[in-house]
């Protein structure tokens, strides 16, 4: 059992891509009038944001990787370097993936760190890389721990979580309408992830997949682009300001602030950590099946259709 | 990749990619030009609400607007808005106008150009409703 076994770090080698992609999918847009939209400020936080991600990965990267070499060192377990090992970790990752962002989305503390890259209004290739850079402080790197103890080499890991990264950053565009039937039924593509990234009552909380839809599908949580309803983007509520500091901290800062009021019981102050985001001990919110609710009254031919099932 | 050559990729890409969109015209921000416009960006933000009248800003980057649920505030962020109600918000006369400050950490506060006039009466409607 080796613990010398090292990988590109292939989210640093993709920076220039990104780039690129980003210039070409800009020119695209403002030359032919469609596939999407860019805001100077908008694009400018999000690239801040993903610099920032990559920053706290150099800063904290040490920690996940600490306790990743320590359950390295207890599984007995060791199921080599072979090319189809890296691909069924790969796979496997993958459903960690769904996992983790789909706690990230039902958990307020981890809704804490993943808000921000849904706190764009737009949705391009920028808005992809507005990534959190509070993710460790969420300890979801306790669900790569399964994958470790099974044998498969935490370099290795970190490897493939760096390609299903990549993977994401083309689906985050309006500049792809929808792939071949046969991809699109199989993998994640701009078409689902546009309505993963919408604020409708119908595209709220759906489409989590980072590579293979299939999981969505497996589980239950697939919800397919309406073409008669376009995905708006964002927040439920939206933020009134482009400050980083404040799209990277400001859920945080709410749910400590919720967590602290006076006159709440323990029980109620740990909800505010742990429940869906919406949840208030005094039902002055809305969970995202309130605002499912809430919509279904309101608009009660919804009622069955997709996202309201 | 040598931590260098990152920071230097990472800083130039943002810095041209900011320069271009803002050659290309798309730094505009959005502006409110009818009351329908900005009761449809409020209601975007909440569709329960009864909007009762609206009252735009002259320059059009902000509406009060008020509601059943009491007023609120939709005002440009970027090419887009943000609807945001005013319970708990402090209300400051500034020289040209009403600073709001929302006492939220995810919008700290807007401030709003208003004439003499318009700015007695968007202190008038949210006075009342405090």
């Amino acid at each position: 059992m080796t613990d010398l076994l090292t990988y590109p770090d292939v989210v640093q080698y993709a920076v220039p891509f990104f780039i690129a992609a980003i210039l070409i999918e800009l020119l695209w847009i403002v030359f032919r009038g469609k596939g999407g939209r860019y805001e100077t400020r908008d694009a400018v936080t999000s690239l801040i944001m993903g610099a920032g991600n990559v920053a706290s990965g150099i800063a904290l990267g040490f920690l996940a990787w600490g306790v990743f070499m320590v359950l390295w060192r207890i599984t007995p377990l060791d199921l080599g370097t072979a090319w189809w090992v890296v691909a069924l970790c790969f796979v496997l990752d993958d459903l960690r993936y769904y996992w983790v962002h789909r706690f990230g989305h039902r958990i307020r503390w981890v809704w804490a760190s993943h808000v921000n890259h849904h706190s764009s209004q737009h949705y391009n290739l920028t808005t992809a890389l507005r990534q959190t850079w509070t993710g460790t402080f969420t300890f979801m790197m306790v669900v790569r721990a399964p994958l470790i103890l099974l044998g498969f080499h935490p370099a290795m890991v970190l490897f493939v979580g760096g390609l299903n990264l990549i993977y994401q950053f083309w689906i985050h565009t309006e500049a792809i309408g929808k792939m071949p039937r046969w991809f699109e039924a199989l993998m994640n593509t701009p078409s689902h992830h546009r309505v993963h990234h919408g604020r409708n009552a119908r595209y709220l909380d759906c489409n989590y997949a980072g590579v293979f839809i299939v999981w969505d599908k497996l589980f239950g949580t697939f919800v397919p682009e309406q073409e008669d309803e376009r995905p708006d983007y964002g927040l439920v509520h939206n933020l009134g300001t482009f400050n980083p500091l404040r799209v990277a901290f400001h859920e945080w800062v709410g749910m400590f602030t919720d967590m602290a009021q006076p006159g709440l019981t323990w029980r109620e102050r740990l909800m505010y950590a742990i429940a869906p985001p919406g949840w208030c001990h005094d039902g002055s919110r809305q969970t995202s099946d309130g605002i499912k609710r809430s919509h279904l009254q309101r608009h009660p031919e919804d009622r069955g259709t997709p996202g309201f099932e | 990749m040598p931590l260098h050559i990152l920071i230097t990729l990472v800083v130039a890409g943002i810095a041209f990619i900011a320069l271009l969109t803002w050659a290309f015209g798309l730094s505009r921000p959005l502006r409110l030009k009818t009351s329908d416009e900005a009761r449809a960006a409020w209601l975007r933000h909440w569709p329960e609400d009864t909007v009762g009248a609206v009252h735009i800003a002259p320059d059009g980057a902000a509406a009060l607007i008020e509601t059943d649920h009491g007023p609120g505030v939709v005002f440009a962020m970027g090419a887009d808005s943000t609807g945001h109600r005013l319970d708990g918000a402090e209300i400051r006369e500034t020289p040209k106008g009403l600073r709001i400050i929302f006492h939220d950490f995810a919008t700290p506060r807007l401030d709003v150009p208003l004439p003499p006039e318009a700015r007695a009466r968007w202190q008038q409607i949210l006075t009342e409703a405090a």
